[in-house]
């Protein structure tokens, strides 16, 4: 490749004569006292720009591997882990924490520095890898352990299968199928760990499994992109897609990945066309407007299961905003029904209650049994622990929407 | 083309080979930058194509001459890539181009003073170009196409080159921008922070040592970074800088500036005239100046999705989006001020249903409860 003829040639120069300059070819390179991006100096330059060639298409086809390993998890790490009892609960035969099987035991992840130091025997072909997925999604509907441990080990497991299929370079239908379906399980996951929680702090777990669903979901866009020419749009391609604007509904938080406006460029036309692109577009705009009413609405009326998982904290963030506007100026003269509070925040009456409690504020209750917020309370505050978790109106519709 | 003699041909070559070697012993650039620009298409680098095609050996005569055989790695190339350029086959006019390029290099690095730094130039450029060209040839045969990417690695390498203590890093600037251009067009915008940071956070540069024309264009897309990720005193500067030192005569380039510093200035309230719009044909933003003005919210909305993917490419949507705050802030102090008017006794309590009203007549479909969300927010 013209690459590697360059370095030679440079070389074979250097030890050649130079007819025409009188100054040593080092001279220029003395000088360099800063670190650079990119190394100025020439057989280091030209290792550089073939670890950025890497990147391109051709090289990933010369050096991606084709994995041969018939089980979920290499025979040879399963022998070693159950040598050293490191199996986890789902690996263990009967219970042994020194005992797996091949039906058992799954590749845990581990950081490769290249794709050159890895053995064809150790990566796991596509059908296996589709296998290997499927057994891991299952366990998800376990009962007999608790959430975040079934959690810790899809979540490593399937770090791995990413890794084994970006590896192989597979880019295919099944590729991106298998791709959602892990982002999927991401979501989930981020919807049910803060459930789990109850501090107002977010847990390492939860936002490791943030970290991993933006990497998987970019991934994904990745896979869309290299399948463009063959297959336009994806079936859930839209949905997915929506989850990136969902993430970034915050433009003061933590930025992940690309800007929203960068990010928008590149996106075909007729996902932004799609609905549930307009939806999560409408939710960011009524978010950064603080329209909290248009907000929890069109959220109760539009979003998707998933989509819904992703945009929880911010629907706290937002009934947090209502409740403040509500009790600056709405109920001065008269008392507030829980009722119409309940429809504006989409959350159910008795929650509402409670909610209302967190920021102390008192409820009474009128002749006709009706629970209202008497006015002029002045005892508004935020609370100072995390909220709790509320119900929202409609949610048990959405969730009979999942399959995985 | 007319018949071309065997004669003719050869002493068209050695012309051109001559001409190179002397613009080099005399450190004359502007004769060598000449002999390397292939998207002039001058009627010499044509012309010398053809001799390329008649005479097909030159390899030998450049390697057989004591003249000509020092430069025999940028000239071969060359010569190779002029004619592939000549022929239209652009993916290896690129790659050869690039050979000869990097031979070029090492020779740039070699020499003590800066006099060659305009055929640098003039190499960055034809690399980003040519490299465009192939990538569009190799998207044409449904290939993947990578040339850009790769210009882009050489560029740096490149870059490298430049930064240093001598006074060959003034170029370091225009390397930059070429970059800059790479990287925008490619969407890895990103790959711009770390040469951003050589430029601003590492000590060798002195920014106001560099060209004028380097810095308008580096503010330029320094200035767009900032409207991506909306930071917009710092976009306000940087466009507002690059607009200020614009040559006034490139109404083409002030237009591009425009194009993002006027929603930057909307965000901040600070509106255009009419006549500068008409002017740089911005006329998309016509609109949404008007909505502001007015407190149009339903001017507004229609602006925004009659020019959404145009703004969207631009990726200046979401800022003016988020006009639309703004625009109600406008509408409510306008029904405020036509109150008072008729009442000022009761100036203070502005009448929901008038604003329902206002807004029913908008077409923002609304009820009691959302413009009591507003006057909440600014608490009227």
């Amino acid at each position: 490749m013209e690459r590697r003829h360059h370095s030679q040639s440079h070389s074979q120069r250097q030890q050649g004569r130079n007819h025409f300059s009188s100054s040593s070819s080092n001279q220029s390179r003395s000088n360099n006292r800063f670190s650079f991006p990119k190394s100025s100096s020439s057989s280091s330059s030209a290792n550089d720009v073939r670890d950025r060639r890497r990147e391109t298409q051709e090289e990933k086809q010369e050096e991606a591997i084709v994995g041969t390993c018939p089980f979920m998890c290499p025979e040879a790490e399963r022998l070693q882990r159950q040598r050293l009892r490191d199996l986890a609960v789902f690996e263990r035969l009967h219970g042994d924490p020194r005992n797996s099987s091949p039906a058992l035991a799954v590749k845990k992840f581990c950081r490769t520095m290249s794709a050159k130091e890895v053995r064809a025997s150790d990566v796991r072909p596509l059908p296996v890898l589709e296998e290997t997925l499927n057994y891991l999604l299952s366990l998800l509907d376990s009962t007999e352990h608790p959430f975040e441990v079934i959690h810790d080990f899809v979540f490593d497991r399937t770090r791995s299968v990413r890794q084994d299929l970006i590896m192989q370079n597979i880019v295919n239908d099944k590729a991106i199928n298998m791709f959602e379906k892990i982002v999927k399980f991401h979501v989930i996951s981020h919807h049910k760990l803060r459930s789990s929680c109850s501090s107002s702090s977010i847990s390492p777990l939860h936002y490791l499994n943030l970290e991993q669903l933006t990497k998987a979901l970019t991934s994904l866009y990745n896979l869309y992109e290299a399948n463009w020419s063959s297959k336009p749009i994806h079936e859930k391609e839209a949905e997915f897609r929506s989850f990136y604007v969902l993430l970034h509904l915050d433009s003061n938080g933590q930025p992940v990945g690309e800007s929203l406006s960068l990010w928008f460029r590149h996106v075909p036309s007729p996902i932004i066309k799609s609905k549930e692109m307009w939806f999560a577009r409408q939710a960011l705009r009524y978010f950064q407007m603080g329209n909290y009413r248009r907000f929890l609405s069109t959220v109760a009326a539009e979003a998707s299961y998933l989509q819904y998982c992703i945009i929880e904290p911010y629907i706290d963030e937002v009934r947090s905003l209502a409740l403040c506007c509500i009790h600056n100026c709405y109920y001065k003269l008269h008392p507030y029904p829980l009722g119409h509070l309940s429809k504006v925040l989409m959350m159910e009456e008795s929650d509402v209650e409670l909610f209302c409690n967190a920021y102390g504020l008192q409820t009474c209750i009128d002749e006709l049994g009706n629970k209202l917020l008497p006015t002029k309370q002045t005892t508004f505050c935020r609370p100072k622990g995390g909220l709790q978790n509320y119900s929202f109106l409609g949610f048990q519709q959405l969730g009979r929407q999942i399959e995985l | 083309m007319a018949y071309m003699s065997m004669g003719e041909a050869h002493r068209r070559i050695t012309d051109y080979l001559n001409r190179f070697s002397d613009a080099v012993s005399s450190q004359d650039v502007v004769s060598l930058k000449q002999l390397l620009s292939f998207s002039s298409n001058s009627p010499s680098l044509l012309s010398l194509a053809d001799s390329l095609n008649v005479f097909q050996d030159a390899n030998r005569l450049i390697k057989q001459s004591d003249n000509y055989s020092p430069f025999a790695d940028i000239t071969v190339p060359l010569f190779r890539s002029l004619q592939h350029y000549r022929t239209g086959n652009l993916v290896d006019a690129y790659l050869a181009f690039e050979k000869s390029a990097n031979a070029f290099i090492q020779e740039f690095r070699n020499w003590e003073s800066a006099w060659a730094l305009e055929a640098l130039y003039v190499i960055a450029y034809e690399i980003r170009v040519l490299a465009e060209r192939a990538d569009r040839e190799l998207a044409s045969n449904g290939k993947s196409p990578e040339k850009l990417k790769a210009a882009g690695s050489f560029l740096m390498k490149v870059f490298g080159v430049l930064a240093g203590k001598g006074s060959k890093r003034v170029g370091a600037l225009y390397l930059t921008c070429q970059l800059f251009k790479i990287y925008f067009k490619l969407g890895t915008v990103h790959l711009c922070r770390s040469v951003i940071r050589s430029i601003e956070t590492a000590r060798i540069f002195d920014f106001e040592e560099f060209p004028k024309r380097d810095k308008v264009t580096y503010m330029y897309y320094t200035g767009r970074l900032e409207v991506f990720n909306e930071n917009f005193p710092a976009a306000d500067q940087k466009l507002s800088y690059a607009l200020i030192n614009c040559n006034p005569q490139s109404e083409a380039n002030i237009r591009m500036i425009l194009k993002y510093l006027i929603p930057v200035k909307l965000s901040i309230g600070i509106l255009p005239k009419d006549w500068l719009l008409e002017k740089y044909n911005l006329v998309e933003y016509s609109n949404i100046v008007q909505a502001l003005r007015r407190g149009d919210l339903r001017l507004l909305r229609h602006a925004l999705e009659e020019h959404e993917d145009q703004f969207l490419r631009s990726g200046v949507y979401l800022v003016l989006e988020k006009l639309e705050l703004q625009v109600y802030q406008r509408l409510f102090k306008k029904i405020y001020i036509i109150q008072k008017q008729k009442d000022p006794s009761k100036a203070h309590q502005m009448k929901l249903d008038v604003i329902v009203k206002a807004l029913k007549w908008l077409e923002m479909d609304m009820d009691v409860d959302e413009p009591s969300l507003w006057m909440s927010r600014w608490n009227v």
